[in-house]
């Protein structure tokens, strides 16, 4: 169960600044409480969108698939994500690789409603971010802990995500960032200003969000749970450790009968602390993701590691 | 003239959006009242995401989020009746912020493919995402009629309001008994199923003129950029009340401003004392 975000969050003294942050930021609230869907057509587009998805992420290849092909994983063809758009009236988000900031210029110039700066596509540059802020969009970025959390919040991301390990239908590493991130701000919570200085050090972060996570007793941002989540249990899972709401990559389209999947993990979001609900949703959703067990998985693998 | 009232319950609509900040403005507009006004209620504020919890509300907020989201998963949780009865039935004071203006609207175009249900309420046609998509979002300050006074800051400075792939009031449509039947012949465009209201007062605000609460004009500085956004006309409407039931197509819940929701703690306030007169009347003219 997710602490309070005030009305105003995040970037305190940019509300009315640097491109509107409280208007990037306010979409994601918008979207709270809901499920983001990965998809792949303007097919997939309207199943998602009758299920309840509250926005869907375009993109070429599932993470599954993006796994299981290998190759360089780019920004999607802009026609594909064109056509996704039209398709649907919810917003629509679309990837780019790490530190790309020129597929970030073309998505905008797209009009999509938010960029997503995944580790999911192969990172085009090794040390650097992109520089969210100059953007009129708004960005979603992934984190395993709260520094790099407050890293991409302080380049300019108006909502965080967990990384989790995307395509692999296992939740386990969502799991763990989720409450990594919860232990750290609870950390930071216990601390005095000198204490949150070295601290804000030891994790490269921002000392003024900091002691903003620090007060709220959260993310100063919307905060989804994302990668690995392939049941409404998972997703319910992740909503009670205190998201706000999630992603579904291949949990998806991967399974056996996907519009059934999507609209019992949409149920299980808003309805994440009734067990009976939960109960109900869960049954006869044919065939799961089969999934990849995160720890038989190969270090080198693992698409979280990237971003730094 | 000093009025006692009962514990009081405002519900916000928990299925999905921005109904935690509605929930803290409350909260915050409860104190203002106090403290400006020595209104001493006992409120309660809840989440609704059943249809027992929201027997339980006196007043209930749509808060902004996805609208077609929130339709399916009311439907899906049983709720879109419930919701329908509390509107349009029983006429309790309900209050829809973006998403919630469209669901309250009696027709509404642009909607997704194969339309949306709505609960309707308000005798509007709304245009879902008027201004484009969410690079055509913005923020502007406006002077708007219907503010209370916080604790601090007076019902005379202007309001704040965040406009996120905003919808606005296309056009005031008459009261019709039963559906918006021209309406509903338009292309592409959905209406809210009618519904009979429970007894003389509720079919009074139901029938009540549609006011223009606010506009903004097409000439605001914030929409100078808007490429999505050419139209006859020089103004939008981007607020509206219908007796007890009331839009706006922006999100008060979006900044630290109590004032809208102050105000409509008060418009609750005259709305159960008006109940509880009806209800007075009627029962000595049955005796």
């Amino acid at each position: 169960m997710a602490p309070e975000l005030p009305p105003t969050n995040g970037q305190k003294n940019e509300q009315n600044g640097k491109n509107n942050f409280a208007v990037k930021a306010g979409l994601a609230k918008m979207l709270k409480g809901g499920v983001i869907m990965d998809v792949i057509n303007a097919e997939q587009a309207r199943i998602a969108e009758e299920a309840g998805a509250v926005a869907v992420m375009a993109l070429e290849r599932v993470p599954a698939d993006i796994r299981a092909q290998g190759g360089v994983a780019r920004m999607s063809d802009p026609q594909m994500i064109k056509e996704i758009m039209d398709a649907v009236t919810i917003p629509v988000m679309a990837k780019a690789r790490i530190g790309h900031f020129v597929e970030c210029q073309i998505l905008e110039a797209l009009g999509v409603d938010y960029i997503d700066e995944s580790e999911v596509l192969t990172p085009a540059d090794a040390v650097h971010h992109v520089s969210k802020h100059p953007f009129k969009i708004p960005f979603v970025c992934g984190c395993r802990n709260l520094g790099e959390a407050l890293r991409r919040i302080s380049e300019g991301a108006a909502m965080i995500r967990t990384k989790g390990e995307a395509g692999t239908g296992d939740v386990i590493e969502a799991v763990r960032h989720m409450r990594t991130v919860n232990a750290e701000i609870a950390r930071a919570g216990s601390m005095s200003d000198e204490e949150l200085r070295v601290y804000a050090k030891d994790i490269q972060a921002d000392f003024s969000l900091l002691k903003e996570a620090a007060q709220l007793g959260r993310l100063p941002v919307v905060n989804f749970a994302a990668g690995g989540v392939a049941t409404p249990a998972d997703a319910a899972l992740m909503m009670q450790l205190g998201c706000d709401g999630v992603f579904v990559g291949s949990g998806i389209f991967k399974s056996g009968d996907a519009a059934k999947r999507a609209k019992a993990i949409v149920q299980a979001v808003t309805h994440y602390k009734d067990p009976k609900t939960l109960m109900e949703v869960s049954m006869n959703l044919g065939e799961a993701m089969v999934g990849i067990n995160c720890g038989k998985m190969d270090e080198s693998e693992k698409l979280a590691k990237r971003g730094w | 003239m000093t009025v006692t009232f009962p514990d009081i319950t405002v519900g916000v609509l928990a299925l999905q959006g921005a109904f935690s900040e509605h929930v803290q403005l409350l909260r915050l507009a409860a104190k203002s009242l106090e403290q400006r006004k020595a209104v001493h209620v006992k409120w309660g504020f809840i989440e609704v995401r059943t249809p027992q919890e929201l027997a339980t509300c006196d007043g209930l907020i749509i808060p902004g989020g996805e609208s077609t989201a929130m339709a399916l998963v009311a439907a899906r949780s049983g709720l879109l009746e419930p919701l329908r009865e509390f509107v349009k039935v029983l006429r309790k004071p309900t209050w829809g912020t973006c998403a919630g203006l469209i669901l309250l609207a009696e027709s509404a175009n642009k909607t997704k493919k194969g339309g949306q249900d709505l609960i309707g309420g308000l005798d509007v046609r709304v245009n879902r995402n008027h201004f484009g998509r969410q690079v055509e979002s913005f923020q502007t300050d406006l002077s708007l009629p219907f503010l209370g006074d916080a604790i601090d800051k007076d019902s005379s400075e202007p309001f704040r309001c965040v406009f996120i792939r905003a919808p606005v009031v296309e056009k005031v449509l008459p009261h019709r008994e039963g559906i918006q039947a021209e309406e509903a012949e338009q292309d592409a465009t959905v209406v809210a199923p009618a519904q009979t209201p429970a007894d003389e007062l509720a079919k009074e605000a139901l029938q009540s003129e549609v006011e223009i609460m606010a506009n903004i004009s097409t000439r605001n500085t914030a929409l100078q950029q808007n490429q999505e956004h050419e139209h006859a006309g020089n103004e939008d409407i981007i607020a509206v009340r219908q007796g007890n039931v009331f839009g706006c197509s922006f999100h008060p819940e979006l900044t630290a401003d109590p004032r809208i929701h102050v105000w409509w703690l008060e418009e609750i306030l005259k709305a159960v004392q008006r109940r509880q007169e009806f209800v007075d009347r009627t029962v000595l003219s049955v005796s």
